[in-house]
């Protein structure tokens, strides 16, 4: 399949500071991807090198040509203060096409309508946004990343903060988007256990470490303990994989972490792992 | 100034050229507040007003000791130096290292307020510091007013021509910045535009009533509609009621002009308030 995107030995981080070094994967077309580490572990670093907003600082980051994003903020980076109707919120997704300077047209509130219908909230399209729940407004923001007509869908924690319902909701919602549309999908998340059940490959990122795979194939006790340094099941429940970080006194060995674990980290590294 | 049987038509009529400066400001500065507040950066809007202020009281104290140069040291153009300072150095996010964005502005607010009450306490010119404090509108000439049309007028065309891409900077930056939106340019020029109708207006208003039309009627605006368009329509139509009502009320009344206008808007404020609290009911 043809790369969307290509690290070549990409170093990335800020000034002086190295965050991630010697990068080499590629985001090929049709992708499901989630990118996964504890806050703070780089991932939002390698979500801009994605986007194009940061530059290597060694090697390079290539973009196919023609590549255009369809981008999902965290929700709490959108400013729920301003009053406006959903659609107005959507349209916003087209303003690169408008043109500067010039308002939008019939057809880009048409096309907001219809990817607003595409996620399931044509109904909410007048009504303000500051008086949606948090699972409809993420819904309005996926739909300004649609109305774009993007190739690649970037979620950046798409279910931070949300109850199990709505993330339910909206995880089924991006794989449905994956899956019927054909859309490369990049997912950011500190949620491994969330992630894991819905994408297709992983990037793990873990203090300067990173690592991707297939699911099956990241999603192993040896690989993960390895990842974040302390010892961690990966078990299953009706077909679902779910990662726990093993409490001190716990009865399996952990020396199949090979020796990378740290007890004193416990109780601070579980709580980023799920 | 108190005109015993002069009617409120007459006292109008007596000061319109000032009436027509002030509504000037009152509508510049409403649009412009409804960016203010919706971004959280009053305090931006009331640091630049405090260095527009200590560019103005720089220039009468120059003059009041014998360096009046010229253009140079025109009040205008020394405010607007400072003022513009303000907008490079907070416009392009600096100070957002050790020391948090709101301490930077409330360090150049405080500094800038007092550097300009030092200067105009040794300025030479008589009323210079009730000027300063509390501006003069009914000094305001119909040079004055086209001197503000002048600024206004292009702020204004250039704010609806752009609108989309000032709102889509304002609401949310990360996702313009991935559609190819010069953010930090959109940004510059906003805050420019703001310098721009601040330092022009604190020349004839004072930081009260600048700051005043900057913030209430936006927030009326907010309080009313539920559209931007609507917030925009309200808070300049609040602005412009609120600079008539309190310039016609202080006339006849003999008091000053500024706090009158304040007044007004705050009960406008209020009054969008109740009104809100009402439709929640």
């Amino acid at each position: 399949m043809t790369a969307l995107v290509s690290f070549d030995h990409a170093t990335l981080g800020y000034g002086r500071r190295v965050v991630l070094s010697d990068l080499n994967f590629d985001i090929p077309e049709g992708d499901f991807l989630g990118i996964v580490g504890p806050n703070g572990s780089g991932k939002t670093t390698i979500l801009r090198a994605i986007l194009g907003t940061l530059a290597p600082l060694k090697g390079a980051v290539r973009h196919a040509a023609n590549l255009r994003y369809g981008y999902v903020p965290q929700r709490d980076q959108v400013d729920y203060h301003f009053p406006l109707k959903v659609v107005d919120v959507v349209i916003m997704g087209r303003y690169d096409r408008i043109g500067l300077g010039r308002r939008p047209a019939r057809k880009d509130r048409d096309l907001a309508c219809a990817a607003l219908d595409h996620v399931g909230i044509l109904a909410l399209a007048d009504q303000p946004l500051n008086a949606l729940s948090g699972g409809q407004k993420q819904r309005t923001l996926i739909a300004r990343a649609l109305v774009g007509q993007p190739n690649v869908l970037i979620l950046d924690e798409p279910t931070n903060g949300m109850d199990l319902v709505s993330t339910t909701q909206i995880l089924g919602l991006v794989r449905e988007l994956h899956e019927r549309d054909g859309l490369t999908v990049l997912m950011v998340s500190h949620a491994l256990n969330e992630v894991a059940n819905y994408v297709e490959r992983i990037a793990l990122v873990n203090d300067g470490g990173f690592r991707i795979g297939n699911v099956d194939e990241i999603m192993s006790s040896s690989v993960l303990s390895g990842m974040y340094g302390i010892p961690v099941d990966v078990d299953s429940v009706n077909g679902h994989r779910i990662v726990v970080a093993r409490r001190e006194g716990d009865a399996r060995d952990i020396a199949h972490t090979g020796g990378l674990v740290q007890p004193h980290h416990h109780a601070t590294q579980r709580d980023e792992l799920v | 100034m108190r005109r015993s049987g002069t009617s409120l038509f007459d006292a109008v009529l007596l000061f319109r050229e000032s009436l027509y400066g002030t509504l000037v400001i009152a509508a510049a500065c409403s649009v412009l507040g409804v960016y203010v507040v919706l971004r959280r950066i009053v305090f931006v809007g009331a640091a630049l007003a405090e260095l527009s202020s200590a560019g103005i009281a720089l220039a009468l104290w120059l003059a009041g000791h014998g360096f009046a140069l010229g253009l140079s040291t025109h009040p205008i153009a020394l405010s607007l130096l400072l003022t513009i300072g303000g907008v490079l150095f907070f416009g392009s996010g600096s100070g957002r290292g050790r020391v948090p964005p709101d301490a930077t502005i409330g360090v150049t607010y405080a500094v800038a307020g007092a550097a300009g009450i030092l200067l105009i306490s040794k300025a030479a010119a008589g009323e210079a510091h009730e000027i300063f404090l509390h501006g003069n509108i009914l000094g305001i000439t119909r040079t004055d007013t086209l001197v503000l049309l002048a600024v206004a007028v292009p702020v204004l065309v250039a704010h609806a021509a752009f609108y989309k891409e000032f709102l889509f900077v304002s609401f949310d930056r990360e996702t313009a910045r991935t559609l190819g939106f010069r953010v930090g340019l959109w940004n510059l020029l906003l805050y420019l535009t703001l310098g721009l109708v601040i330092a022009f207006a604190m020349q004839f208003a004072g930081v009260m009533l600048v700051f005043n039309f900057l913030v209430v009627p936006a927030v009326t605006g907010l309080l009313v509609a539920r559209s931007m368009g609507g917030t925009f329509l309200w808070s300049i139509a609040s602005a412009l009621a609120a600079a008539v009502a309190g310039f016609s009320l202080s006339v006849p009344f003999d008091l000053p002009s500024g706090p009158a206008i304040i007044a007004v808007s705050g009960v406008l404020a209020l009054g969008a308030f109740l009104v809100r609290l009402a439709q929640r009911r």
